[in-house]
This record gives C-alpha cells, structure tokens and sequence, in this order.
C-alpha cells in the first residue's frame, strides 16, 4: 500500500509529513525516516511525491483493486 | 487533554479555496484572522493539488454582455436550486478574481491567452475558463501568511458555540493531546463536501473516492446542530470518472464517450475534441451505470485519433487538474491513451445540498458565514464566495463587543465525551461505524427511494448513531478525529433521509418511486431543513429571481 518511502534516499527533511491531507504519517518522527502508520487511508493525490525536494525518495503504489479497467 | 483559548476577530474553518479566499480578505478589511484546518493548507481540500476550470465571465473574452454567462452558468451548473441573484454575484465577481489569483502566481492564462475549454456544449456559451492550478493551495497559503493570518494545521474544528448569536468554535488537534476554544466575532465554514457518506467504488475500501475523502460535512454537520439552515439535502449528486481509480477531472479529458461496439453513446461529437471533450457525462452523470445494467456497457473513454498536440494538451490539464497520481498509475501499467480506450464509470452518490447561503455568503445565523463546497459550486464559486464571506465577515466583526463565553457547561460537557472516547478500552472503531452508515445510506436512501423503505432506514440510522455515541473509543487524535467526523456524517445522513422524506415526488435526478410524477406545486421551491430545540423542521420555500 502506498506511498512507498526509500529509505536511501529520503533526506527526513519532513515535508511529506508536513503536507499529507489524510496524514498517512501519523506519529512519524522529526528528522527521521517517516512512517507510514495509516497507508489505507492514502487517497493516492500524489502530494508527497510533487513535494519531495528529493527526486525519487517516494513514490505511490496503486493497489491493486484501482487497477485502471481498459480495451 | 491540554486546553487552550484563542480569541480572534474572523474564524475561518476549513482551509480549501473558500477558507483561505476568507481569511485573505476578511485581514485586508482589517479583521485579526484565525484559519484552522483539519489538515495542512498546503494541499488539503478537493483542489489540494490542483484544479483546471473556473467558471468565469471575463469582459475581453465574452464581450461587454454577461447575461448569456449568467443564464449558462445558472442552467449547467446551479440549476433550479440557486437564485439567478447568486449566480449573477458570482459570474459579476469572477473577473476580479482570476486577475487576483493571476496577479499571484496562479497562471489563469495559457499561452498568453484566455483558454475556455470543456464542461461546455457545442454552440453554447463557454463558461469554464482553463487555468494551471496544480500550486493554487501552496499560492494562496502564502498570500494568507503573508496578511498576517494566523493559521493552525491539523486543528479539526468540530462544533460551534452559540449563546444567542455565533461566538465561536471549538476543536480538537488532529496530532497532539490539545482542545481549543475559539472566541470570534464571526465564523467563515468553508470544509468541502460530504464525501464518505456512501459506499465508495471498491467494497470495504472507504478511501478510493473521486473528492478526498478528508472532506466528511464537517461544517453542514456543525451548522445544523448550532440550529442554521440546510438546503436541498435530498438532491443526490453522482461523479463519473476512470474505473477502478475513482477520481474527479472527467471534463478535463479530450475523447470520445463510446460503447463496446466503438459507436458514440452521445451526440455531442465524433472525434476527440479538445474545446468540448465529450460533455454527454456532464448532463448525464449516471449513463455509465445505466448502460452497464442495461445489457449496453461498459463504455469507455477513447482518446484514440486524437491528434499529436491535443495529447500533449490534455496530459498538461490533466496534471494541472491534480491527477498526477492517476498518470503516474497510467504510466506503470503502460496503458497509452493514444491507443486504450479507459472504461468510465459512475461513482457513489452524495448530496448536493448543504449549508444555506445567500450571495453575500450569509447564513440564516447572524455571524455565519459559508462558502465553497458547503453547498456545491466548485472551485470558482469557492473562490468568489469565500472572499465575499470574508469581506462579509469582518465587517460584521466590527459591530461586535469581545466576545466571552458565559455557559462554560456546554465546552466542558463536549470535552468529557471527547475523553470518554479516548479512555474507551473496547467499543466500536469509526471505521465499523463509517461502514455502517455507508452501507444503510445506500441500502435505504440509494438511488431506490420510497417511503417504508426510508422510514425502516431512519429507525435502524438512529439506532446506529445512539450506539456508536455511546461505544466509539480512539487510541490517538487520527482516530479521534474519524471518531467525530462519523459523527457528523451520521447527523448528515437523519438529515438526508428526513429530507428525502418530505420531498414527496420525482424531479430531475431525485426519484421517488412511490411518487413518480413531478408535483407542480413544488416548481420554483427548495426545501430548507433547519434544527429547533431538539425537532428538525422543514420549510417550502420560493427561489425568487
């Protein structure tokens, strides 16, 4: 379930925390890795991922029941 | 649970598009401003990552004329349940906005010009202006820093106080163990819709929803306890959009509506079109659910043949209308618009209705003003009114003494319940009642509607919301706040059957099966719902102009 966080290349400067509006982050720390304590509560609005001052630190998993119906 | 009070002058609640235009304004008058938001201004609200339409009147484009806007804009998206006073506030307004938003940083034009696209009918007026909003919210959080309004994040306002007049609110911190009451002078609601009142596109899942799902009619819910009017609470509204990923901005795509066999289920166009994208969905929101039961579906959106630089067109709307997220899934599935029709389907139901406000965006309580997707209108008719409400706003605050709270009983009394919940070792989470309430809403106010039905659907409603007020518990705040906004949609839901009730006929998209005719009488009337002492009562009334 989304996002997706690397943990390589996250700098937990804390923005997507900061920002989430169905905060997905809850009880994550400051200047740590954040957490993703309610990942079903994720409305996949991509706010995190336009955000993130680090290209490539997180990302969104769809689930698969949102799986796009097409020809 | 740490307490604390803050005094201001304008309470704006909710920080979308109408709460920050509020608060903007209501400080240039001259107001001290408090904004408080469930979420984070940043990107909270339906617009949280962006917005491409705003219906507008703009003298250049339309010529010196505004009448043919107005009537447009009152007949595709208010209907019969606005006043044409509103609308004309509204379209009259709308100028001034869109050179304030340009004026800061908010591109309303493309290419240098004025583009208007979509969500139009061909040989109709244009109404709805394209605009890249994808960092409206970032934008107008700024300007409102910038005035000096003091905003609190993650602060989910959730009653509001009354001794005669309005004199505040209070809530409750969505992070930290806190409770504030607010002493104003006036409140601005602006929270959005009511979005997790039914079942959502994916069974049990209740977050894949077209709106975010953070908007639960907070401020209807409010509203209606503190005894102001609601509107229209009967009139169901339905989106449409891609399946399975349930999510607004159908206007915003450049195809063609087709069946299986590839033959348009609209007469609006052949080919894609990117001045009119196919607007068949715009008049008839439920088509695709009626094709599928009816042996014809599905149908799908198809993009296929449209040309190299309206692709480019759409995609730039597309991720300025905040779908990133759905081009991001498009793009790992390797599904190309260019070559795969995307089935579309119709999403839940929710009510159009809401909050009361006339076109100075005054509540029926003095002191209270609404805006936005209080009562639905989209981002434009937030903007516009919201900054309406605010001018409103502080000019009322100016009449007003300090306000003091004299009946400490009520906040105290609202404070234990809030701790009953968190101490609560076993009960019910707010997920099994928010699944509850889904479930009965469309089971008994769903789109098959008749009275022993409704009337077996309130009973078993109310003993839903007895039960989950007495057995709620919440380990955290996250959970506490989802704890009060069931609540609040539990009061939503009474008021939608009560009003459904009493609706007893069959008019545009609100069907009554045991009244299957349309009641003349009831022409040019809307249906206001209004909370006394304890009893809700109804009023017919006549929507002049």
């Amino acid at each position: 379930m989304p996002p997706i966080i690397d943990k390589n290349q996250c700098i937990a400067c804390g923005i997507c925390v900061n920002i989430c509006p169905q905060d997905v982050f809850f009880g994550s720390k400051r200047k740590k890795v954040p957490k993703i304590t309610y990942p079903e509560e994720c409305w996949h609005c991509n706010a995190c991922v336009l955000d993130c001052p680090q290209e490539g630190a997180i990302r969104l998993r769809i689930p698969s029941p949102m799986l796009i119906c097409h020809k | 649970m740490n307490e604390k009070t803050v005094e201001t002058d304008v309470l704006c609640v909710g920080g979308g598009i109408a709460g920050l235009m509020a608060a903007i304004r209501a400080r240039e008058v001259g107001a001290r401003v408090v904004l408080a938001d469930k979420a984070n201004t940043l990107r909270s609200g339906s617009a949280g990552t962006g917005c491409d339409h705003f219906r507008a009147y703009i003298p250049e484009f339309h010529g010196p004329d505004m009448e043919p806007v107005v009537q447009e804009v009152h007949h595709s998206q208010a209907g019969w349940t606005r006043t044409r006073e509103f609308v004309r506030t509204w379209m009259e307004r709308s100028f001034e906005i869109v050179k304030l938003w340009d004026g800061w940083g908010i591109p309303m034009k493309y290419k240098g010009r004025w583009e208007f696209a979509g969500h139009t009918f061909p040989g109709r007026p244009f109404t709805a202006l394209k605009y890249s909003g994808q960092n409206l919210k970032p934008i107008l959080t700024r300007e409102a820093r910038k005035r000096g309004v003091e905003i609190i994040n993650r602060m989910m306002v959730f009653d509001l106080l009354r001794e005669g007049g309005i004199i505040g609110a209070i809530g409750v911190d969505t992070r930290a163990d806190r409770l504030i009451t607010f002493l104003a002078k006036s409140v601005v609601l602006g929270t959005g819709g009511c979005v997790r009142l039914y079942p959502a596109t994916t069974p049990g899942w209740m977050f894949n929803r077209a709106d975010s799902p953070h908007t639960t009619g907070d401020g209807r819910a409010m509203a209606y306890r503190a005894g102001a009017e609601l509107v229209n609470m009967e009139i169901p509204m339905r989106w449409a959009g891609p399946k399975y990923f349930a999510r607004c901005g159908k206007g915003t795509w450049v195809g063609v509506l087709r069946d299986p066999q590839d033959r348009p289920v609209g007469p609006f166009g052949k080919k894609p079109n990117r001045r009119y994208g196919d607007p068949i969905s715009d008049s008839y929101k439920s088509l695709f659910e009626d094709y599928t039961r009816s042996g014809k579906g599905p149908v799908y959106m198809d993009c296929r043949s449209i040309s190299p630089e309206d692709y480019q067109y759409m995609m730039y709307w597309m991720s300025h209308e905040g779908n990133t997220g759905l081009l991001g899934h498009l793009k790992e599935q390797g599904i190309d618009l260019r070559k795969n029709p995307v089935e579309f389907m119709t999403y839940e139901m929710t009510t159009r209705g809401g909050i009361y406000f006339n076109h100075q965006a005054e509540t029926s309580l003095k002191g209270l003003y609404a805006a936005g997707d209080e009562y639905f209108g989209g981002a434009s008719c937030a903007a516009t009114f919201g900054w309406i409400a605010g001018e409103n706003a502080a000019h009322h605050a100016k009449n007003i003494k300090r306000r003091t709270i004299r009946q400490w009983k009520s906040v105290e009394k609202k404070k234990a319940f809030l701790d009953e919940i968190r101490e609560r070792e076993t009960g019910e989470t707010w997920e099994e009642v928010n699944i509850a309430l889904n479930q009965t809403m469309a089971d008994y106010a769903g789109s098959t509607r008749y009275e022993s039905l409704l009337e077996a659907g309130t009973r078993h409603l109310q003993r839903l919301k007895k039960k989950a007020r007495g057995n709620l518990m919440a380990k955290n705040q996250h959970e506490l706040m989802h704890c009060l906004e069931v609540l609040n949609l539990l009061d939503i839901g009474e008021v939608i059957f009560a009003a459904v009730r009493e609706r007893e006929e069959t008019r545009d998209k609100v069907a009554r099966l045991d009244y299957p005719f349309t009641n003349p009488m009831l022409d040019g009337k809307i249906l206001i719902f209004k909370k006394k002492g304890n009893k809700p009562v109804t009023e017919w009334r006549e929507v002049k102009g």
